[in-house]
């Protein structure tokens, strides 16, 4: 193929990505939201909140960040508390490149920078038929990046005046992230892959009792491929490429 | 620290966990052993730790029977719907409606 060629269809790709980041922004836009009306709420100014998730990029745990910032923990806490959450983060990279059809290098930071929880949800449950191209990805991450700072300055900007009814779309919006990693569980479903899924939940559900959830999650995802890990993988299509 | 500093450090923390694993997993992809297969189950064990622990947080927001049949609906719709289109978005807006209208529904 001719570079004009591989970059027209890198373009593609990223587009398509960019396309099928929707049902995901669509979850991370109140979120993001909330986490701006919060951070407001915490004393930031709307553009220290838009800061934060201009540079992190990393739900849950900018909540905590400013959470603690707010009550005046020292730096060193507040890191090392972003770093434990995000420590499971350790394990996305890896098992993503297992599904990519290749790692160009200069794409490699980008790539990395978009990986939060959902987007490695939602490129896993692509990948699990199909090998993955990068531009995919990367349009996929660029979507989410857009809601989750797009989102961040409404909440910030605007949100703090505004209070939810708890109205039937407030209450929807609270159900769009699990509806999501439904529909992508469902989309990744093999029949032969149903000790991953039991194990992982199971693990999770059980961990809760004990530990904070992220910390739950870790030991549930670790544990449910650590099963997926004494089978063979399935096979997955080297033809169609996304 | 500055607040500023705290920020970077932050944002420059998350990237590098997520960045240098991303590069030796390119090494590792390659591979056909036991970690190759651990790392192509991770997805799946992600996602369903991930339905575990945001169908928890909206059970504790209101655990009581409408809750969970609230859950049971929007989980049924979204299911079925991925079902009969193989389309992520549609069937995420259509649990999600589901949920909402159950609350109005099952409201005491």
């Amino acid at each position: 193929m001719s570079d004009d060629a591989v970059a027209v269809s890198a373009w593609r790709s990223g587009r398509r990505g960019l396309r099928d980041s929707v049902s995901l922004a669509v979850g991370y836009a109140p979120i993001a939201f909330s986490f701006g009306v919060i951070s407001v709420q915490a004393g930031l100014s709307p553009w220290q909140a838009v800061a934060i998730s201009l540079l992190v990029f990393a739900g849950a745990s900018q909540f905590v960040m400013v959470a603690m910032m707010a009550a005046g923990s020292g730096g060193l806490t507040v890191l090392s508390a972003v770093v434990m959450m995000n420590l499971r983060h350790l394990f996305y990279g890896p098992a993503l490149a297992t599904r990519l059809t290749s790692m160009p290098r200069r794409l490699a930071p980008w790539l990395a920078f978009g990986l939060t929880d959902e987007v490695f949800a939602t490129a896993m449950a692509k990948g699990a038929s199909r090998p993955l191209a990068p531009a995919w990805c990367l349009g996929l991450a660029a979507g989410a990046y857009l809601a989750w700072v797009g989102g961040t300055a409404l909440g910030a900007g605007v949100g703090a005046g505004w209070a939810s009814d708890g109205g039937y779309v407030a209450q929807a919006l609270d159900f769009v992230l699990p509806a999501l990693f439904l529909a992508l569980l469902a989309q990744a479903w093999r029949r032969a892959r149903w000790p991953v899924v039991a194990v992982a939940a199971g693990a999770t559900l059980l961990g809760m009792v004990w530990w904070p959830g992220h910390v739950a999650m870790l030991v549930g995802m670790l544990a449910g491929a650590a099963v997926g890990s004494r089978r063979p993988r399935p096979a997955c299509s080297e033809e169609a490429t996304i | 620290m500055t607040w500023w500093s705290i920020v970077v450090a932050a944002g420059l923390g998350t990237f590098l966990i997520r960045y240098l694993p991303l590069l030796s997993g390119t090494r590792l992809a390659r591979g056909e052993g036991w970690l190759s297969r651990f790392l192509g189950a991770l997805g799946l064990a992600a996602i369903a730790a991930l339905i575990v622990l945001s169908m928890s947080d909206l059970w504790w927001q209101a655990p009581h029977w409408r809750g969970g049949v609230r859950l049971a609906l929007g989980a049924a719709a979204v299911l079925l719907v991925q079902r009969l289109t193989p389309n992520v978005g549609l069937a995420t807006l259509v649990g999600a409606g589901v949920y909402g209208a159950a609350g109005g529904f099952l409201a005491e």
